[in-house]
């Protein structure tokens, strides 16, 4: 295995590894979170497609079976992955990174060490706040691409979570010549 | 007070220039909001007296509004260092007082258009990494004014700064500069001919149509009405009209990005100090950037097919930055050569280690994915038509090998190379790409997996920078997941100033 790129003076066998890292899943009740958002976009939608079959007057049941039809598909379809994808959300706190992964289809795996965090933030939504639950948001410098949210956490765990990565993003980003 | 030391504690105004320049400011913004107005007045005013007049207090109106504002907008207007971080104080209606410490200073930029030339003026705009809207601009200032401003503020910096003990000596040597890079007239004009014409037309096409779509409401009316007369014409010497309107669109797209090289890159210079980079470009629009040696992030160089004749790159030095994919504070150097990109490479990241053994090729798959989405389906797409068309169905099999040839150039050029110290990706259809980092720049490590990259055991490795980020694609899960497990080591071991 070390001998993947050969010109390092790393052993690359001693380097602490992601991929057997033990990662914490995210509270089970943030799936109730993502079905009830799910729940209402897809109600507003629903709503929609009615009123553009109602007020098409040439179209008769046929459209209403089609578009019926399609709807229940990309709901359950929708289902699906979130029930199987949920269990893909993990994340795990390292001595001097953090890290979270998710994605049924699209597996991703970010990790963002400490020292390269500009700041961090709490979030919480009207559903997540019935919940008592928080989304954790990483900051990184230059754009948004590479920022980390780690969603349903339990708002304790988030507040703490979150003292602790600002206290570690001190320490650890002191610069020493 | 010009005699005397320039003492920036009080506040104090800009030069009175800044009218001029704010007063274009004020023109050009209230031209770009109100032009369609505007033109329909000059329109649909033609031969009716009472409609010029109109026109007339339009104009004047407007102008003393612009006026009016300009001149308000620079008595209004004060800056002045207080400690360590530099005011401003301004605004007509909504008064706003921005207090930025030298510590949060990125960089200081010159800027001058023609009015700025005239007068021997510079704009000099802040800029400071991270935190958005925090960007501040002083439309005008005499330039040993400017230059007074940017010196004691960086040498100030200098002196808070905790890594480098900087002493009197090395605030000297800051000054000393090197130049490495000059384009003489010879390799403006080959950065001209080499220019991506293709874009260049692209923007004109798009200029020439947003435009007559807000001028006449519906094209399609407005060019039959224009070529109606024409069409007997065409339709008879259809071959030589479309070799015509070719050479036509050709050497105007030629003109126009030979034109556009000249005016954003005449005397360009490029020069090295002890701090960093510094560049000065441009005709009409002068722009002098620096960036500071540990702001880098990214060096980029790639040339096209005919930039390759010549043997050049265009160079693109990235450095941390609030905006997304903002190029602002990005260094773009068209028209470098291989040995000057090395200097630059070398003055600016530790040159010890800028030497790679192997390159590592990316997996063949890669090959087969893009020709499945680029080549076969689309052709199978093209296929289905064969029951429209019938066989003339079949020229869309012309497509795939095509689209090989394409594919299997991209791959053979996609690999990349890394050492304890750098990590560098390669790229390229008909040109190259190169994009160069070091390790302990990067600040977040992803790995992305598809169902069939994890069928084929294969991943896709992006390594963000604060300026854009590298992409691995394809790459044998073992060695992406020691990709992350190294980068991420050393970037937590690393304790070297990175941004």
């Amino acid at each position: 295995m070390s001998s993947i790129f050969e010109n390092l003076p790393i052993n690359l066998d001693d380097l602490p590894k992601v991929e057997d890292i033990d990662f914490q899943p995210i509270d089970k009740k943030y799936l109730k979170v993502i079905l009830i958002g799910n729940f209402l976009f897809f109600l507003l939608l629903a709503a929609g497609l009615f009123a553009l079959n109602f007020f098409t007057d040439e179209l008769g049941t046929t459209s209403y079976l089609i578009s019926g039809g399609a709807f229940l598909l990309v709901i359950t379809w929708n289902l699906i992955i979130t029930f199987l994808g949920f269990k893909r959300k993990m994340y795990a706190i390292r001595d001097k990174d953090i890290i979270y992964t998710k994605g049924l289809i699209w597996f991703v795996r970010t990790s963002i060490p400490f020292n390269r965090i500009q700041h961090a933030e709490i979030k919480q939504g009207p559903i997540e706040r019935k919940f008592k639950l928080s989304s954790l948001k990483v900051f990184t410098a230059g754009g948004q691409s590479s920022d980390l949210v780690i969603p349903g956490l339990p708002s304790e765990t988030a507040q703490q979570l979150k003292d602790f990565i600002l206290r570690k993003t001190a320490e650890d980003g002191e610069p020493t010549p | 007070m010009e005699s005397q030391p320039l003492d920036f504690s009080a506040p104090r105004r800009q030069s009175s220039v800044a009218i001029g320049v704010i007063l274009i400011k004020f023109v050009r913004m209230t031209i770009r909001a109100f032009w369609p107005i505007l033109l329909s007045f000059f329109i649909g005013g033609r031969g009716n007296s009472t409609f010029q007049d109109i026109i007339g207090y339009v104009a004047v109106g407007f102008a003393a509004f612009n006026l009016g504002g300009s001149i308000l907008t620079y008595f209004r207007f004060y800056f002045h260092i207080d400690g360590d971080s530099i005011v401003i104080d301004k605004g007509i209606l909504k008064r706003t007082k921005t207090n930025i410490p030298f510590a949060r200073i990125q960089t200081i930029n010159f800027r001058q258009n023609i009015l700025h030339q005239i007068f021997n003026v510079v704009s000099v705009e802040i800029d400071t990494a991270g935190a958005k809207k925090s960007e501040i601009s002083i439309d005008a200032l005499k330039k040993t004014e400017a230059i007074a401003l940017r010196d004691f503020i960086l040498a100030e910096k200098a002196q808070l700064g905790t890594v480098e003990n900087t002493d009197e000596k090395e605030v000297e040597e800051a000054i000393l500069e090197e130049q490495i890079l000059h384009l003489r007239p010879i390799d403006l004009l080959k950065v001209g001919i080499s220019q991506n014409h293709l874009r260049s037309m692209a923007l004109i096409f798009a200029f020439v149509f947003s435009t007559l779509n807000e001028a006449t409401e519906d094209i399609g009316d407005f060019l039959s009405s224009q070529f109606g007369q024409y069409e007997r014409y065409m339709v008879d010497n259809a071959l030589f009209a479309f070799l015509f309107t070719v050479i036509l669109v050709a050497t105007i797209s030629f003109l126009f990005s030979l034109v556009n090289s000249v005016l954003k890159y005449y005397e360009l210079r490029l020069s090295i100090h002890k701090k960093g980079l510094k560049l000065v470009r441009g005709l009409l629009n002068r722009e002098e950037i620096s960036i500071n040696r540990s702001k880098v992030q990214i060096i980029s160089w790639s040339t096209n097919p005919i930039r390759r004749m010549f043997s050049m790159f265009t160079m693109k030095i990235s450095q941390a930055s609030s905006a997304e994919s903002g190029s602002k504070g990005n260094i773009k150097v068209p028209g470098s050569y291989q040995e000057q990109i090395t200097r630059v490479i070398s003055a600016v990241f530790p040159e010890e280690y800028y030497q790679f053994d192997s390159d590592h090729k990316v997996s063949h798959l890669l090959k087969t994915r893009l020709f499945l989405f680029f080549g076969m389906i689309p052709s199978l797409l093209g296929l289905a038509t064969y029951f429209e068309i019938g066989t003339d169905a079949l020229f869309f099999l012309l497509w795939l090998p095509i689209i090989w040839a394409l594919v299997s150039l991209y791959y053979s050029k996609r690999s990349f190379q890394l050492n304890q110290e750098f990590m560098k990706s390669n790229a390229g259809l008909f040109g190259r790409s190169y994009d160069l980092t070091q390790i302990h720049k990067i600040q977040a490590v992803r790995i992305k997996q598809s169902l069939y990259q994890r069928r084929k055991r294969l991943a896709t490795v992006e390594l963000f920078t604060a300026a854009g980020h590298l992409t691995l694609p394809f790459i044998e899960l073992e060695k992406a997941q020691a990709l992350e497990n190294l980068i991420l080591y050393r970037v937590e071991s690393d304790r070297r100033e990175w941004m």
